[in-house]
């Protein structure tokens, strides 16, 4: 081997050695969020500005108060007032399509949260629902080979024990097909989301979101939702939807309830 | 494990309850239901339909003459396993008494709170409250 191959060789080796030195410290710094989550209190997204306070999701005349320019608070109160008519159906009641973020964020059941060094994948029993943050160091795709989806597009890094991703590209609501919550709550396709997600303690993984819709908003809507560690051994399950879906949804909006033969049960059905 | 053993299990479990409160719900709005008012039903399982998005207990109720089939929802199978129910929990035939939360239609349908099996007096779900 000549000198120059020689040289060539080392920095080669060299390099490959810094490589995986650097792919191993980006591995052991990973936090360790295993387990099994429930988010703490009830479906209602922003529960600090919730009216009442003790107000549940989809109860009539709940509402929150995001920054909402004049125009998107109408339709915010437009939904409101559907809901109060039971007219304003969930859209997941039909099984058909994802929930979306950030709503994914806000669900019953339980959670997963799979840290891996290229990417974190939140896993939600409810629905299911996936939301993919990728770590990797990639950029977003190109506008034209972007298109508005129900979980958008996530990319992150970690700062210390801090996963910090912006999701971009959501599906916007129309005619509330894509919600954050039952009181009728609605963002546009111009919604991005910064999320910021630690461990507080051992038990606690907090995700504090901060909203930015130049369409909808008039100023940055800070939500911060909490999860709560269940039991070591917890177990998530399967959840399909469709699987005995009683609760059909009429054009005009109201949601039924079919009896064990599969026809409908309620005594007004429009 | 003793029916009674597993019984006591599903009390030790309680604290999952608060966690999963809102899980009945957690695919169709309630706006259907009356949950100002504490139903409760007399009355046989003729099946419990053990299923995603959420369980259907169906009930013959008598009354004045004539048996009623009432239609039941719970949770999600899976957040009820996770608080100690088995599909086996309700067996067809088992007598039981059952609060529910009524529609506000009059339909024979409605939200389950608890229940009380009267072979024993074993309860599930929320009862002393």
């Amino acid at each position: 081997m000549t000198s120059s191959a020689r040289f060539r060789s080392l920095v080669t080796l060299v390099g490959a050695c810094l490589a995986a030195g650097a792919a191993s410290a980006q591995t052991t710094a990973l936090p360790d969020w295993s387990g099994v989550w429930a988010m703490e209190g009830g479906t209602i997204f922003d529960h600090a500005t919730v009216v009442p306070p003790n107000g549940r999701s989809g109860n009539p005349g709940v509402r929150e108060f995001p920054p909402y320019t004049a125009e998107w608070e109408a339709r915010y109160r437009q939904n409101i007032e559907l809901i109060k008519d039971g007219r304003f159906p969930d859209p997941i009641t039909t099984c058909g399509t994802p929930h979306g973020f950030p709503r994914l964020m806000n669900l019953p059941d339980v959670y997963e949260f799979a840290v891996t060094p290229a990417a974190v994948w939140i896993l939600v029993e409810n629905g299911p629902n996936i939301l993919r943050v990728y770590t990797d160091g990639r950029d977003y795709p190109p506008a034209d080979a972007l298109w508005p989806t129900y979980s958008g597009a996530s990319i992150g890094h970690w700062e210390g024990d801090t996963l910090v991703f912006t999701t971009v590209s959501l599906k916007e609501s129309r005619d509330g097909d894509v919600i954050l919550d039952r009181t009728g709550l609605v963002l546009s396709d111009a919604a991005k989301v910064m999320t910021r997600m630690r461990k507080v303690d051992d038990k606690t993984i907090e995700a504090a979101m901060t909203i930015e819709d130049a369409k909808a908003l008039t100023a940055p809507w800070h939500v911060t939702k909490r999860y709560r560690k269940l039991p070591a051994g917890t177990w998530a399950w399967d959840y399909a939807c469709a699987e005995n879906n009683r609760n059909p949804v009429t054009a005009a909006g109201k949601t039924l309830t079919l009896g064990p033969d599969g026809r409908p049960i309620d005594k007004v059905t429009e | 494990m003793s029916r009674f053993g597993r019984w006591r299990v599903f009390a030790a479990l309680g604290a999952l309850l608060a966690l999963m409160a809102g899980a009945a719900r957690a695919h169709h709005s309630a706006a259907m239901f009356d949950d100002t008012k504490v139903v409760e039903l007399h009355g046989t399982v003729k099946e419990l339909q053990w299923a995603n998005p959420h369980i259907w207990l169906q009930v013959l109720v008598p009354k004045d003459g004539t048996t009623t089939e009432w239609s039941i929802e719970g949770g999600s199978p899976n957040s009820l396993s996770r608080q100690g129910w088995r599909s086996t929990t309700f067996q067809n035939g088992d007598l039981v008494t059952v609060r529910i939360y009524a529609m506000k239609d009059g339909t024979p349908a409605g939200s389950f709170i608890g229940a009380k099996f009267e072979a024993d007096g074993r309860t599930i779900g929320r009862w002393q409250d």
